[in-house]
């Protein structure tokens, strides 16, 4: 015949084996426990030094404690067991143990023994609570069982009312200490199954307060006792018999006892528990989804038993004592909020709607009872429910007031949320298999909006700064709430912009309100990927993120939902990295905003526009793909400026500018003249190879040619292609204007090519004459340089009197200080100029040395003042 | 055997790495630091209260070559990190003594 031990290691074997053959998944603990108890029985009728100690009458028990005694034996579970004597533990014993307990140990279990005498057992009860709990949890194996009975009637009669009180406020502060070490198990990537909040010791610790304080003996006796619903109990022994089967899937896999469903054994336990990929969702994502639903129903069932049954466990609530008034009809009892009676919900639904808006506004829960009555009359959320407007109104008050986020926990909890948005059910539970967002997405929402709630509690103040400046915060909130509410598939920011959109029309929300929280559910990832993606130091880059954005509000808004979102989404997708390009991109965008033209939707609306006449007018001049790299150069100013038509022209200018190129014509240009009868000029179009000085000699040969700049418009695209548009008066000679062009053109090539000294000839020319007359200035000429305007230009800005020659004085000037203009706006009113240069130093950077800005003044002012 | 270390802009980030990959550098690690050069960090001013931002958030990325490829790796990183402004970024080369791969136990060039 076999040995016990030999017994034990092939039952266990045959079992396990079974168990990974996915036979025995439900009753695996059991048997477990079964073959165990067997074992133990086997012993002791085998065991010699057992016997004789029946014969000397110094009989023993041997008692289950732990999980063990509650019959929870996963694969690599301890088992703790004790073998009990009456009082005085004999000598023998030591032989007793080695029988018993050296065979476990070699066939490699992990065992916790110990031998003892009821006093020592009960003393070390009332000295340990740990002790406590696992003797609460005792069972009977074999042996005496009246020293089992013995122990068990005084553990409750001595020992369980003197350290009742103290067990349930152990018990909540090992629920702390467990929310600050494992964490909320209920929505984290990988959860500790038995130590989580939401894991099996939350089912403990409802066992452990029933029988301290309702005499229950096994774990049904939550559902006979009353303790819980039936319906409770069922869905609580569904949720453990779940959670006990992946914890063995997890033993058996990482071959020890492990309770942390780490990501590596994520995908295969989903396998083994026959999860299947389905469009969009993967197995894993299911699997951990389910883990998720069931961790959270158990935390919320042990949080609500615990508020029910021991009020006096917990601290107090969050509202102010006193400020129990409620609206009628309901009531509030120990802090908690109640349905006048299960009848009035059947009169008046919406009852189940107000509850939470009462919670949200006294920051006060619901009772279990209430909870219990919500989640029975679900069914009376219909159609009719969801499209009423008093519950429209009465979520979206729930949504602004200050405890919102606790009344939409306990909404999704109980169900409530589905049933009132069913948009919400498919989300809830789903989850991203990645290290990168941390929550599953109907938790990332509601801690998004617990984010934006607890904003004044933030360090960085600019963030509470900028939520006050918020005329109307709802549709930030409205938009926390549902932002990622299309994550059922590809794009969702856009499907959820859709569905939103939806949702708020069955709620008849305000118009301009529900634009609002569509725009900030499509672009709520536009700052943290423009930030993290694309070069900030493009100006055109934060203009079209200014078009998209439109106006401040929204860009505040958006900035709120940005950080929120990425707070809520986990460590990887926020932190002070990414919030310092965020915050650089947020200021950027806050300044174009602010000063307008550029940002306007009015404005993106026409840059697209305009490209989309020029894309069907330009014909075949260049390939598609060289085309739109030519439209993404074109700074945002030039393409707001510039008619449809004469980009097109310009297209065409650089395609022959670039043919020159490619034969090595460095120098190459086009020059084309156009007069506007009109007004009686000459608008003069300029294509060449920008480099620095180019302006200043195009403005000098015109000088030297008697043609006067009235105004002037240079972009530089982002090839390097200098683009100058110029206003000018007519040539002197009227009759013969294409001579002065092609003079002027012949010009440029010498001055180019270093042929023509330009500065001297335009000495020469400034000499007084009968001609020109040099007027003296008539006011003092004025110079500012601007760093405050714009995030990636320094403007100089120029007021003088007009005269031939000036701009070219001007820019040459610039020239020689070391200054790249990228943009010039010349404008000549009467025989006043007022021009803006917009300029880079050499490097391409802003000009921000104090000295430097200066000198710049300085020269300025010197030769704009010598005649 | 060297390493390569270089601080870039993070939208560089992609085109680095693809490029280093042509190359046919087979692993490299990627940091989310912050710091300071001749950018320095700036001064935000928002309904008048100031908000100093004192770092600028950029990308190191490190890999460690056989010599040979060593100069080919720095010209891509610096053409493909290049946008011509301040704050493009650095790059360091350092000698390294030896490698090991933990799973295998492989040294030097093997290991890399």
């Amino acid at each position: 015949m076999t040995s016990p031990a030999d017994e034990l290691k092939h039952e266990r074997g045959e079992l396990i084996s079974l168990f990974s053959a996915g036979e025995v998944s439900e009753t695996f603990q059991e048997t477990c426990t079964e073959i165990v108890d067997h074992y133990f029985r086997r012993s002791v009728q085998e065991s010699d030094t057992g016997q004789r100690l029946f014969r000397d009458k110094n009989p023993f028990a041997l008692v289950a404690l732990g999980g063990y005694g509650r019959r929870d034996l996963c694969i690599h579970s301890d088992i703790d067991v004790l073998i009990l004597f009456d009082s005085k533990v004999p000598s023998s014993a030591k032989k007793l143990a080695e029988d018993f307990f050296y065979p476990l140990w070699n066939l490699g279990l992990d065992l916790g023994h110990a031998i003892r005498g009821i006093k020592d057992c009960l003393s070390l009860a009332s000295e340990n609570l740990e002790g406590l709990t696992s003797l609460m949890d005792a069972r009977f194996i074999c042996g005496d069982s009246p020293l089992y009975l013995a122990l068990m009637e005084r553990l409750e009669k001595k020992i369980l009312p003197k350290k009742g009180l103290t067990l349930s406020r152990w018990l909540e502060e090992q629920n702390e200490m467990r929310l600050a070490v494992f964490g909320d198990a209920s929505c984290l990537l990988e959860p500790n199954l038995k130590e989580g909040i939401g894991g099996l010791r939350d089912y403990h610790h409802l066992l452990w307060l029933g029988k301290a304080f309702f005499h229950l003996r096994t774990p049904k006796d939550l559902e006979t006792s009353g303790l819980l619903s039936h319906k409770e109990y069922a869905d609580l022994e569904s949720h453990l018999n779940f959670i006990h089967l992946v914890r063995n899937h997890l033993h058996r896999e990482s071959a020890r006892k492990n309770d942390r469903l780490t990501f590596d054994h994520q995908e295969s336990i989903a396998q083994a528990l026959a999860f299947k990929d389905q469009d969009s969702l993967l197995a894993v994502e299911q699997f951990l989804g389910q883990i998720h639903a069931s961790m959270a129903s158990i935390k919320s069932l042990r949080h609500s038993f615990v508020f029910t049954h021991f009020p006096g466990s917990r601290k107090n609530g969050t509202g102010a004592p006193g400020s129990e008034s409620l609206s009628a009809p309901f009531f509030m009892d120990q802090g908690e909020i109640h349905f006048p009676s299960a009848t009035a919900i059947l009169r008046d639904p919406l009852l189940l709607l107000d509850i939470f808006v009462e919670g949200a506004k006294a920051g006060r829960p619901l009772s279990l009872e209430s909870k219990r009555l919500v989640r029975e009359f679900l069914y009376l959320v219909d159609e009719p429910f969801r499209a009423s407007e008093r519950a429209a109104r009465g979520f979206l008050s729930a949504l602004s007031a200050p405890n919102a986020s606790e009344a939409l926990d306990q909404m999704l909890e109980t169900g409530f949320l589905c049933a009132f948005i069913p948009e919400f059910e498919p989300i809830q539970d789903r989850v991203q298999f990645d290290n990168y967002h941390l929550f599953p997405v109907g938790r990332h929402l509601l801690q998004t909006v617990r984010h934006l709630k607890a904003l004044h509690q933030e360090r960085d103040i600019l963030l509470a700064d900028i939520f006050l400046d918020l005329p109307d915060p709802e549709p930030l909130f409205v938009a926390a709430l549902f932002h990622d509410i299309g994550k059922t598939g590809k794009d969702h920011a856009a499907k959820g912009a859709a569905l939103v959109r939806k949702i708020l029309k069955r709620f008849g929300y305000d118009r301009k309100r529900m634009e609002d929280v569509c725009f900030l559910v499509h672009r709520h990832l536009l700052l943290a990927e423009t930030a993290s993606r694309r070069d900030l130091n493009d100006e055109k880059i934060v203009v079209q993120c200014a078009g998209t954005v439109g106006t401040m509000e929204r860009l505040k808004m958006l900035y709120l939902l940005s950080w929120a979102d990425g707070k809520a989404t986990g460590p990887r997708a926020w932190n002070d990295w990414i919030a310092n390009l965020v915050l650089e991109l947020f200021f950027k965008i806050l300044h174009i905003l602010e000063k307008g033209e550029l940002a306007t939707p009015d404005a993106s609306k026409r840059m697209k526009l305009s490209l989309q006449q020029v894309r069907s007018r330009s014909g075949d001049q260049l390939s598609t793909v060289d085309q739109e790299a030519l439209f993404d150069g074109m700074p945002p100013n030039y393409l707001i400026e510039t008619s449809p038509r004469a980009i097109v022209r310009h297209i065409a200018l650089y395609k022959t500018l670039r043919d020159a190129g490619s034969k090595g014509l460095k120098s190459a240009f086009c020059l084309e003249a156009e007069a506007a009868p009109s007004s009686g000029t000459y608008e003069v179009t300029f294509l060449a190879r920008d480099r620095a000085g180019l302006f200043s000699d195009v403005a000098g040969i015109m000088a030297l040619n008697n043609i006067n700049i009235l105004s002037a418009r240079i972009y530089t695209w982002r090839d390097g292609t200098a683009v100058d548009i110029f206003t000018v008066t007519p040539p002197l000679d009227p009759l013969h204007p294409e001579e002065i062009w092609e003079r002027i053109k012949g010009d440029l090539a010498e001055t180019f090519e270093g042929r023509l000294p330009l500065p001297e000839r335009l000495q020469q020319k400034a000499e007084p004459s009968i001609l020109f007359r040099m007027k003296s200035p008539g006011r003092q000429p004025q110079v500012h340089v601007d760093n405050e305007a714009s995030d990636f230009f320094t403007l100089i800005e120029v007021f003088a009197d007009d005269r031939i020659g000036l701009l070219y004085r001007i820019t040459h000037a610039l020239f020689t200080l070391g200054v790249d203009i990228r943009i010039a706006k010349i404008a000549t009113k009467g025989d006043q100029v007022a021009d803006v240069f917009y300029v880079l130093d050499l490097e391409g950077q802003k000009v921000m040395e104090q000295e430097k800005v200066e000198k710049i003044r300085d020269v300025l002012l010197k030769d704009l003042s010598a005649t | 055997m060297k390493k390569v270390e270089a601080i870039i802009k993070p939208f560089k980030l992609d085109d680095v790495k693809e490029s280093l990959s042509v190359l046919g550098v087979k692993g490299l690690t990627v940091t989310e630091v912050k710091g300071f050069g001749r950018q320095r960090g700036h001064r935000e001013v928002y309904r008048g209260a100031e908000y100093q931002v004192d770092f600028v958030s950029k990308i190191k990325i490190e890999v460690v070559l056989e010599d040979e490829l060593v100069s080919d790796a720095v010209r891509v990183i610096q053409e493909k990190a290049k946008t011509g402004q301040i704050g493009d970024g650095k790059i360091f080369i350092l000698p390294v003594d030896n490698a090991i791969r933990i799973r295998t136990g492989e040294t030097g060039k093997d290991a890399i």
